[in-house]
């Protein structure tokens, strides 16, 4: 199974000189099981280069099926779609899940590609599209591949996702907060909480649910993706925009005993050289844990091959 | 005035390392009048660098104001209002002038941004600043910031996008003559048309004519229901209505700096070849000022 990297940013897309070498797209992960159609998480700006690389292979005469897995409809999640080339060539089969809202999924999709904003309508894309809401804890057989998913401690949530196939596997986990200070709904916060104080019972009892349920989606997996949007110090600042931090994935890790964990949806202003430190600094905290992961920051571009098969 | 340009490619970010000389965000740029008022162009993704530049001055006190036109509400247009820190600061003043005729219209467009299935803001009433959204009606010149402000509305593709003359006025104090700026972006042409004559009387004499410089002639031939300009329909615009200095603009997505360079290089031979030698050309690069 590879793992393809095609945009890694967080929030809003960041052109520019100090973000090139680990790249200004938002969120977009290519997950391809060997000798089966791609699955893809997030449809983020990244979604575009992945879309025209997809062209070559089959989706530019309209032979080709994917699948796109959505953790959540926030922007820099979604924004890729209308951009996304195989969607305007007939014959190519698109799916995409995610989790059910109040709005039925493909009205929300509908309204991203509304006259106001994009000249496009959905309805006018060629490919075949299909729109499946699923719930928290959902599991789908995509191919051969096995796909698994639990909440996260997003506003509004969002899904984390497990994909298993070739005898290995990968989890996705962003966008979320860590499952400590305070659980994320639909209320929206002009100020930050105070943090430091005892949780109501019931929070801390759901938070605690949440946290064990993300240890055990990636227990064992090969690797670990993970919102580390934030700095600790800046995660104090702002613990209810959902983003977690370093620390917080590490002791994931950890828990999840992981293969390897990758740093994941960089902060907008975040640049490559603060991105470099803190890999260094998180992979040297590591070592001197004894943690037998390796810790990596993803970039776009970079590739992963997963487990021992072709 | 001094315009100073934030983001300049079309459609899309485009991150990457062969955007980075003229860069990648989408559309913004900022006048600043010289008797100290501000007005924004489009809220593409330019605009949260603009608004973190601003957050140095006023804007971090919450004394800010400024007027912000929008050409569209095309996602490249807007999609950086999220993400622009002045209008988190209580006593900031924001004054949206827009195309469409009804400023409820407008503002639901806007909205619909914010939806919470979409964005963790929710709604804009969430904004602490002021933050007014008002239908612009084309043709009637407005004061705004103490500069003058007529819009004009042109084909693009499907729909329509406004052009916006702004004029400041002559310095008696200085003897600086009044001066003019025009912004012109998402410039749809019908299929070898030429310059549409309302276009050109509505740029006429411009000091600086930004114009939407979207495409190379052989890609736009296969693109044309998109509704943006070739780089010869910009050299055409700014020929035909006297403009002293031309700004290509909104650059494909796809076109690397090498390709807009090209361009740029096509540009000015276009220019040269339609009587347009004594025209000044000045391609939009994201960081760059330009005075008048």
């Amino acid at each position: 199974m590879k793992v393809r990297f095609w945009g890694v940013r967080g929030s809003i897309p960041v052109p520019g000189r100090t973000t090139s070498r680990y790249g200004g797209n938002t969120s977009c992960v290519e997950v391809r099981p060997h000798g089966a159609a791609p699955i893809i998480i997030d449809a983020g700006t990244g979604l575009r280069r992945l879309g025209k690389a997809l062209l070559e292979d089959g989706f530019g005469d309209g032979r080709g099926e994917a699948s796109i897995l959505i953790s959540h409809t926030h922007w820099d999640h979604v924004q890729g779609l209308p951009f996304f080339s195989p969607l305007y060539r007939a014959g190519n089969r698109i799916q995409i899940f995610a989790r059910q809202r109040d709005t039925h999924l493909e009205a929300v999709f509908s309204q991203q590609h509304g006259a106001p904003y994009f000249p496009v309508p959905l309805s006018a894309m060629q490919a075949e599209m299909s729109f499946h809401a699923i719930t928290e804890g959902a599991e789908l057989e995509l191919g051969g591949a096995r796909v698994t998913s639990t909440r996260l401690n997003h506003p509004w949530t969002a899904l984390a996702y497990r994909i298993d196939a070739d005898r290995t596997s990968v989890v996705y986990c962003s966008d979320t907060a860590p499952f400590t200070d305070l659980l994320l709904g639909t209320e929206f916060m002009v100020q930050p909480p105070a943090l430091d104080r005892p949780l109501p019972p019931d929070i801390a009892a759901e938070l605690a649910r949440m946290r064990a349920a993300v240890v055990a989606l990636a227990a064992g997996t090969d690797l670990l993706i993970y919102d580390t949007q934030f700095t600790h110090d800046e995660y104090r600042l702002r613990p209810h925009w959902g983003h977690s931090h370093p620390d917080d994935a590490l002791a994931i890790a950890r828990d999840a005993r992981v293969r390897r964990l990758c740093l994941f949806h960089h902060a907008p202003l975040r640049s490559d050289d603060d991105n470099d430190a803190i890999l260094a600094r998180y992979r040297g905290i590591a070592a001197a844990a004894g943690d037998p992961f390796e810790v990596l920051s993803a970039y776009e571009g970079l590739e992963l091959a997963l487990g021992d098969g072709p | 005035m001094k315009i100073r340009f934030w983001g300049v490619r079309g459609s899309i970010p485009a991150p990457g390392p062969d955007t980075i000389r003229y860069g990648g965000n989408t559309a913004c740029v900022s006048v600043h009048a010289r008797a100290g008022g501000l007005v924004i162009i489009d809220m593409g993704t330019g605009l949260m660098h603009l608004g973190n530049a601003l957050m140095a001055g006023p804007f971090g006190a919450g004394r800010g104001a400024a007027t912000i036109l929008l050409s569209h509400t095309h996602w490249d247009h807007i999609q950086g209002l999220g993400f622009f820190s002045p209008v988190f600061v209580a006593g900031n003043a924001f004054t949206v002038l827009g195309p469409g005729g009804s400023s409820d219209v407008l503002e639901d467009i806007l909205e619909g941004q914010m939806d919470p299935n979409f964005s963790p803001l929710q709604t804009l009433k969430n904004f602490s600043a002021r933050f007014d959204v008002h239908a612009i009606e084309p043709g009637a010149p407005r004061p705004a910031e103490g500069l003058t402000i007529t819009a004009r509305e042109h084909p693009h593709g499907s729909t329509t996008a406004l052009a916006f003359r702004i004029t400041e006025p002559a310095d008696p104090a200085t003897g600086a003559p009044e001066r003019t700026f025009v912004y012109a972006s998402d410039v749809g042409q019908p299929l070898a048309a030429g310059p549409d004559p309302a276009a050109v009387a509505f740029y006429r004499g411009a000091d600086v004519l930004l114009h939407d410089a979207t495409y190379r002639p052989a890609d736009q031939a296969t693109r044309r229901n998109r509704g943006f300009s070739s780089y010869e329909d910009a050299a055409d615009a700014a020929v035909a209505s006297g403009a002293r200095r031309l700004v290509t603009f909104h650059y494909d997505q796809d076109y690397t700096d090498d390709d807009v360079d090209d361009l740029v290089a096509s540009c000015r031979r276009a220019l040269d070849a339609r009587g347009g030698a004594a025209i000044d050309l000045v391609p939009a690069r994201e960081g760059d000022e330009l005075e008048i």
